[in-house]
């Protein structure tokens, strides 16, 4: 079958099995309650080549495939465009109200530092933080709970070939903007480069559409883009487009596009990417100048800048290379002990904080915690620094600090995480001490730790680059004292940074491109491309990467590169499921009605069979609900002669959001009419034999984007199907194989 | 090149700061450069006066600049150089060496625009008379022949040290145009300065607290006024407040005192405090959300996770 059930949900881990008997079994959370309903489904990679697919190939003219092309590059032009100014509105957006913020916030601690009440201060600041954490969770969990978290994940998963729902409409992208900008104005441990991506995707997907179905708006243009294929294709450069915006670095973006959905590409799909890419680092750079009165100076690219290391004292030597790997251990171990921190914090919260308002208020929690952590540090903090001309410090503050001096811990904890990753990459040394990066690194692990996860839309690539940066600084400064080698701390922050962001998203080689890119720097991409190397197999040893864990506890049936290990004795015949609903060529419209309106069983492909049970196509069922309000019956074929043939394109009107079932409204006497399905279904579909092991069957998933597979016996009968759900169950676990079971929310 | 070689030598060898070393050798090269016709006593008379803060120099130097002298030997007519230039030059290395002479104690406390402005007005004055187009008596320009015949370039070369040193020190932002005066502002704020360091010189007598009790507002009163002054300040101004501010935080102590603790803590233990109950009220009330597991159809006899391992053992 098709669909295995309906309201299926994943478990998560191995080592669950056994507790499952005892205790409660974990739930699976993404899904809102009154979300439940949702299924996860997969996308439709594979072209559909029925008749009505070969007679519109044969339409079409030479140039009209020429036009095509073109507009693909137009498309793609205009996916960089648009991802780089709306990079543009959240950095504007977010400089502006922080710059507000703590303006407000600087001034009240002056007047109070003199007066008295500095608790008073503290409280402002909770209550700013904690409004617009409000704003923007409420959005998050009320409007659009898919807009959560950094939306990487779930553009892994789009680009696996697994469908979340809503995952590319507009709202979504409205609910991720407003949320960025409200999370990082509200102070929050998060940065702004990871819904960087996830808005690109957005933005993608619906320009290469060509139309709005939540604003009801179609232009007519690109209608040839309306399907999976061609639009995953488009999501893909949006992705890029969005890494190239948010690190100004456009090769990694394309890497990182070509790293998650690699399967299906080629050489002119990357180049396109790599247009979009460069149109929306070139955009963001051009509008960012002119936002800084300096039109035409090309040299900002992406949101975050980790500012020109060009000095010479940045050099590094062969002797340092050990140090660099013994740093990326140390990433790999750290960042290891936050993804399991988060992975157990966010199981809590699956099970016990899944209430939209409870979400809401977590968040706003978190918030305020986050200001008066930082305020505290602050006050306590003995760490004074003389106010340079040079760094000018955005926000100083200088509380008890004595005069023409200022408090060094509110350069890392006043200020936007962004700026605060900078001056700790390029502020001479001597600026912190080494009690204070340490009381940093300490809280702000354990605030970005705490973060991820909680209903605001927000990245983790930034607050772990913060934590990095931290404790390479504090070990740049440990060398310079203990082997009394000059080394310049700000090197060592940013080898730190690497080490810290590789240790928690375990990217490779996008990763390490986008670091080099944003440094600016090619002689530092041996040290970082070690330092992510240790930190990714340090780190694999403990636990995986922060995202495959969302990604598990998300439930999505994801297919990792490669079968299980110990797979090859399961055959196709153990995995697939078991019997199959089949429809037969010339079909009964009541009988169609019956299956798909049936709620125990949702499925979604049907083979299509001819007595007795040879397999001769596969029809899916957004295809039958299409015939269905078409009402394309036999019956009716003779008697409405004037009557249009069905095209292709009144199926790619209906997609991406096909009507349910319940919609569509079939009479009594219709149900006994039958339907013709031989050229709506696709007459080749793959099928393979049951004795196929599994890691080939997986393969073919993997290489093609299958979405279903048929399993025939040697007389070309239908006896079971594969879906990607019942690939993705398998799991090695310590004890070999192990089956996931699946769960019902 | 034998000149660097011989100036990078000198600051090791010499307790001598390099300025000086430099300023000597460069006028000692300018004796050698000028030979016959100049007035090698009012050059030997400049190169002492700037080196003489250091003794060590003292009795090797009439040696040093005199013998090579003897040694060279004069060019032919036409290569030489004016009187007139000369005259500009000798104008220039006397205006030089009295701003040297002005600067080099105004070093510390930093005063250096608001004592030598005046010198640095007329060096200027006297650069510019060398290197402008203006046409000399003979039909002639100094700016070549002085400025740019040899690879040295020393006379742009020391002049451009000075500029770089009086731009460094942002000095035109407290001297009027034409280095007449200091500008009014500068001068208020000096004013105040002064007030807030004989307040300070009161009370430095005995208990601090009254210093920080009695001098407060003439203090703050500066502050404020250093603070709204222009953003980019002289090095006077700038040094002059920084060792007001230093003497005030640090000599006398009279910082704010952090001694809001308690408050602080308790509104911080409170905050810190309500992620707790929350977390412990959704953990107590919330209901759990219950998963139930779902057996995948599949053929009869292949179900169970128990068919896995007993197949793989």
């Amino acid at each position: 079958m098709s669909n295995i059930t309906k309201k299926v949900s994943w478990s998560s881990r191995g080592d669950e099995l056994g507790a499952a008997g005892e205790g409660t079994p974990l739930l699976n959370g993404s899904e809102q309650p009154r979300h439940s309903r949702q299924v996860q489904l997969s996308l439709d990679y594979d072209n559909i080549e029925n008749q009505l697919f070969l007679e519109e190939e044969r339409r079409m003219s030479f140039t009209g495939f020429r036009c095509l092309e073109i507009s693909r590059w137009l498309i793609c032009g205009l996916i960089g465009l648009l991802t780089g100014l709306i990079a543009c509105v959240i950095d504007i957006v977010v400089e502006k109200l922080a710059g507000y913020k703590y303006e407000a916030i600087k001034q009240n601690i002056e007047r109070f530092t003199e007066v008295g009440g500095l608790s008073i201060s503290l409280i402002l600041w909770a209550v700013l933080n904690f409004s617009f954490v409000m704003v923007g969770s409420i959005l998050v969990a009320f409007f659009e709970p898919v807009a959560a978290g950094s939306g990487i994940p779930q553009i892994k998963c789009y680009l696996n070939g697994v469908k979340v729902p809503r995952v590319v409409r507009l709202k979504t992208l409205v609910v991720k903007v407003c949320g960025v900008i409200c999370s990082v104005v509200g102070g929050l441990a998060v940065g702004k480069e990871g819904p960087m991506i996830h808005s690109g995707a957005v933005v993608a997907a619906g320009v290469s559409q060509g139309r709005s179905t939540t604003l009801k708006k179609d232009l007519m243009i690109f209608e040839y883009f309306r399907r999976d294929t061609e639009k995953r294709d488009f999501v893909s450069a949006g992705a890029a487009a969005g890494v190239s915006a948010a690190f100004g670095a456009p090769v990694g973006g394309v890497l990182f596009s070509l790293e998650e959905g690699a399967s299906f590409w080629n050489q002119m799909l990357t180049w396109r990417i790599f247009f979009a890419s460069m149109i929306s680092t070139f955009t963001l750079n051009f509008v960012l100048s002119i936002y800084h009165n300096n039109t035409g100076d090309l040299s900002n690219p992406g949101l975050i800048n980790f500012g020109r290391f060009e000095s010479e004292n940045l050099n590094y030597n062969l002797y340092e290379i050990p140090l660099f790997i013994a740093m990326g251990a140390i990433g790999g171990v750290l960042g290891a002990l936050f993804n399991v921190l988060n992975y157990w914090l966010t199981i809590f919260r699956i099970r016990y904080v899944h209430r939209p308002c409870l979400q809401v208020m977590e968040a706003m929690l978190v918030a305020a915690v986050t200001a008066t952590v930082s305020f505290t540090m602050i006050y306590f903090s003995n760490d004074c620094q003389p106010l340079d001309s040079e760094h000018a410090e955005e926000y100083p503050l200088q509380l008890f600090c004595a005069d023409g001096e200022y408090n060094s811990m509110a350069t890392t904890f006043f200020n936007t995480p962004e700026r605060s990753v900078r001056s700790l990459f390029h502020n001479q040394p001597g600026t912190w001490n080494p009690l204070t990066l340490g009381l940093f690194t300490l809280t702000y692990f354990f605030l970005a730790c705490w973060t991820y996860g909680l209903a605001v839309s927000a990245g983790v690539f930034i607050p772990s680059l913060l934590i990095g940066a931290a404790w390479g600084r504090l070990c740049g400064i440990w060398l310079a004292s203990i082997a009394s080698i000059w080394a310049d701390p700000g090197k060592y922050a940013l080898i730190g940074a690497a080490a810290q962001l590789g240790g928690i998203v375990r990217m490779t080689l996008s990763l390490t491109v986008i670091l080099v890119e944003a440094t600016g720097n090619v002689t530092y991409g041996l040290p970082i491309m070690l330092v992510l190397l240790t930190a990714k197999i340090v780190g694999d040893y403990f636990q995986e990467g922060l995202y495959d864990i969302h990604i598990k506890l998300q439930s999505v049936p994801f297919l990792h590169w490669e079968a299980p290990a110990t797979s090859h004795w399961l055959t196709a015949r153990e995995v697939m499921s078991s019997p199959v609903t089949c429809l037969n060529r010339i079909e009964k419209v009541g009988t169609i009605v019956d299956v798909l309106s049936n709620t125990s069983t949702n499925h979604n492909g049907f083979p299509v069979v001819m007595q007795p049970a040879k397999l001769c196509g596969l029809i899916l069922r957004s295809q039958l609900i299409v015939l269905l309000k078409h009402k394309v019956f036999v019956e009716l074929a003779g008697s409405r002669l004037s009557r249009r043939k069905l095209q292709l394109k009144d199926f790619r009107d209906a997609y991406p959001r096909f009507p349910p079932i319940q919609s569509i409204h079939v009479s009594q006497d219709e149900r006994e009419c039958l339907m013709d399905l031989t050229e709506f279904m696709n007459p080749t579909p793959y099928t393979v034999p049951q004795e196929t092991s599994l890691p080939r069957v997986f393969k073919l998933f993997r290489a093609l984007g299958l979405r279903h597979l048929v399993v025939v016996d040697d007389a070309n009968r239908v006896i079971g199907l594969v879906t990607r759900k019942d690939l993705a169950r398998y799991h090695l676990g310590k004890y070999g194989l192990e089956e996931l079971h699946l769960a019902q929310t | 090149m034998g000149f660097s070689g011989c100036q990078q030598k000198s600051p090791r060898r010499l307790v001598m700061s390099p300025r000086g070393s430099l300023l000597f050798f460069i006028l000692f090269l300018i004796n050698i450069y000028a030979f016959v016709n100049c007035d090698a006593g009012t050059s030997l008379a400049s190169g002492e006066q700037v080196e003489s803060p250091s003794l060590a120099w003292y009795p090797s130097s009439p040696a040093d600049s005199f013998v090579p002298l003897s040694l060279m030997s004069s060019f032919p007519e036409d290569l030489e150089i004016s009187n007139y230039c000369l005259e500009l030059l000798g104008l220039f290395s006397q205006r030089y060496s009295d701003y040297v002479k002005c600067l080099v104690p105004a070093a510390r406390p930093v005063r250096v625009c608001l004592k030598c402005y005046s010198g640095y007005g007329s060096l200027l004055n006297a650069y510019t008379n060398i290197s402008s187009n203006q046409m000399g008596p003979g039909n002639e320009s100094c700016r070549d022949s002085l400025l740019r015949s040899d690879r040295l370039m020393l006379v742009y070369v020391l002049f451009s040290n000075m500029q770089d040193l009086w731009e460094k020190s942002n000095c035109d932002f407290c001297i009027t145009e034409k280095f007449q005066n200091v500008n009014n502002e500068t001068l208020n704020f000096m004013k105040n300065l002064n007030q807030t360091l004989s307040c300070f010189e009161k009370y430095q007598q005995g208990n601090h607290t009254e210093l920080c009790k009695n001098c407060k507002s003439s203090y703050k009163g500066l502050n404020e006024l250093y603070s709204k002054m222009e953003k980019t300040l002289c090095i006077d101004v700038e040094d002059a407040m920084n060792m007001t501010r230093i003497l005030w935080s640090k000599n006398f102590n009279c910082s704010l005192p952090r001694d809001e603790t308690v408050p602080v803590i308790a509104v911080s233990s409170f905050m810190l405090f309500l992620p707790v109950i929350f977390y412990l009220s959704s953990f107590l009330h919330s209901e759990q959300k219950k998963r139930k597991l779902i057996q995948p159809k599949r053929l009869k006899s292949y179900t169970s996770l128990m068919n896995i391992q007993d197949k793989q053992s």
